[in-house]
């Protein structure tokens, strides 16, 4: 589903993000991003989004080159990729519903649909009463929950997270990883970058671990730091 | 589409709310430069209608000395009549200038004067209106000659005055204008700006370009709209309140002209301004 082939990013002013990354993470899988702040994480996730090129090396998305992709065609790619990020981002002036409407509306999708899934969506992520409120009348984790909603409504194949659970207590961060592993359970693939030990250690998911921009670990069922024994 | 139809209506109308006080600004400017520029083809256009149809009737009279002598008079006459540039000459005698100068003149003077005071002249007509001045140059220094006259002068004169004013209004206009769409460009600026996070939200969730860009390049073109809405409303009082006489005077098909040309600049300037503005604030 997605696959870096020797993937280096050096940003304009020199700063070296990712340096000969190659990784390959199949349909349905569940991947924890992990490595200190400034290894190259988020950068790992906007080479997703082209909201950057690589400088070297290859990345597919769906068996395509996104580098290929003429530009009129970025929003559809985007549309096959939900995000979330660590502060929510939701529009401040619209309700629940018409935050997580808004995602279909701008993608031109009929208002039967929006009329469908909005509510359908807001019952999986648990804020099916909750429609009519503002994001500042809800708790972070709710609001992440909204945000999770949103990525997730156009149904895309892959769902993208950035330290989600950044801003949240331990109650509301396990909330947002059983959302995200219920979401993975419908076959989404989910790249989640994360400081999260407890959680990472705790799931025994696949972790990648960047250090200075390079792959240093690839596990199956890894933990948050290295486990003793391996080196 | 029809839902796309409506959010943008929406969108855009929410817009030019917000930044009513700019869009009050550039609307007004775009008007008065549009005011100036219909007005200027106004003129124009009603100076060029009398130009054409003085110089339909231009007339040069060659006036010969009341003294001159039959032999002079004839000379004058066959010359006139072989010159090619003189299309046709129709001579006047004394007498006849004599009994027109009855209907001029006040009754008190016209007694006092006599048939042989008043000159006889040739009234002619060149075949090129730009010829009365050779004809002019040609027969001013005949002997028997007393002077000739042509409204040709007249006509440069005005002409001359026209284009100034033209010129200053036009200038005046551009000025204006390249103001007005610097206004339109910073209500969308200002517009885009308050709207970021609704566009970083659509552009992650994958809204298209041109999805984005649209409620902005509207807002640019009904501001131009509106100022050339109320240009025109200026043009069409200008030629209502301030009629212009005979052969100033200018038709209805004319004042369409002039308001499609100004509709056309508005539009223009509007869609200068957003686009400038989509480009350098938009970066989609
Ligand atoms: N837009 C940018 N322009 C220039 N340098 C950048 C930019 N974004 C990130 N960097 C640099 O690239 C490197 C990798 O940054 P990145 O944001 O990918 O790290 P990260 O792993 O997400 O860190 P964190 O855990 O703190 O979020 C850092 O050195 C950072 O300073
Ligand atoms: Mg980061």
């Amino acid at each position: 589903m997605i696959l870096f082939e020797n993937v280096s990013k050096t940003y304009k002013n020199g700063t070296p993000a990712l340096s000969h990354v190659s990784v390959n993470i199949e349909k349905g899988e569940f991947v924890f991003l992990v490595g200190a702040s400034g290894s190259g994480k988020t950068t790992f996730l906007r080479l997703l989004l082209r909201e950057e090129f690589p400088d070297q090396g290859r990345i597919l998305e769906a068996g395509r080159d996104i580098a290929s992709l003429p530009k009129w065609r970025v929003p559809y790619l985007r549309r096959n990729i939900g995000c979330v990020f660590q502060d929510f981002r939701l529009l401040p002036n619209k309700t629940v519903t018409e935050n997580v409407a808004f995602a279909l509306e701008v993608i031109g999708r009929p208002a039967s649909t929006v009329a469908s899934q909005v509510p359908q969506i807001l019952e999986l992520v648990g804020l099916g009463e909750k429609g009519h409120r503002l994001p500042h009348e809800l708790s972070g984790g709710e609001q992440q929950r909204v945000a999770v909603a949103r990525a997730f409504v156009n149904r895309p194949l892959i769902l993208l997270a950035d330290e989600p659970t950044g801003n949240l207590d331990p109650t509301n961060s396990e909330s947002i990883m059983a959302l995200l592993e219920r979401i993975n359970r419908t076959g989404t693939t989910v790249v989640m970058a994360t400081h999260d030990q407890n959680m990472v250690n705790r799931m025994r998911r696949r972790v990648i671990e960047l250090d200075h921009g390079e792959v240093v670990r690839d596990q199956v069922r890894g933990v948050y730091g290295v486990p003793e024994g391996v080196l | 589409m029809r839902n796309y139809l409506r959010y943008a209506l929406r969108e855009t109308l929410t817009n030019l709310w917000r930044n009513r006080m700019m869009t009050i600004a550039a609307v007004l400017t775009v008007a008065v430069s549009l005011s100036l520029v219909g007005s200027a083809l106004l003129l124009r256009q009603s100076a060029a209608q009398a130009s054409a149809q003085w110089q339909l009737g231009t007339r040069v009279t060659v006036w010969m000395a009341p003294t001159a002598t039959s032999g002079e008079i004839s000379s004058v006459h066959t010359q006139l009549r072989q010159l090619p540039i003189v299309k046709s000459c129709v001579f006047q005698s004394q007498y006849k200038d004599y009994l027109q100068s009855k209907s001029i003149l006040p009754a008190s003077e016209w007694t006092l004067l006599k048939p042989g005071d008043v000159p006889s002249s040739f009234i002619c007509t060149p075949t090129v209106p730009n010829d009365a001045f050779t004809i002019q140059a040609t027969f001013q220094h005949e002997p028997g000659v007393y002077m000739v006259t042509a409204p040709e002068q007249q006509i440069r004169q005005m002409n001359h005055t026209i284009r100034i004013v033209q010129v200053v209004f036009i200038v005046l206009a551009i000025v204006l204008m390249v103001s007005a769409t610097v206004l339109i460009l910073n209500t969308i600026r200002m517009a885009i700006f308050s709207r970021r996070r609704e566009v970083s939200v659509m552009k992650l969730v994958g809204a298209t370009n041109w999805f984005i860009r649209i409620p902005y390049i509207t807002e640019g073109f009904v501001q131009g709209l509106l100022g050339s809405a109320v240009a025109m409303g200026a043009v069409w009082a200008l030629k209502t309140w301030y009629p212009l006489h005979n052969e100033f005077s200018i038709g209805s098909s004319a004042l369409w002209g002039t308001n499609i040309v100004v509709l056309l600049v508005g539009v223009l300037v509007g869609s200068v301004g957003s686009g400038i503005a989509i480009r350098r604030f938009l970066d989609v």
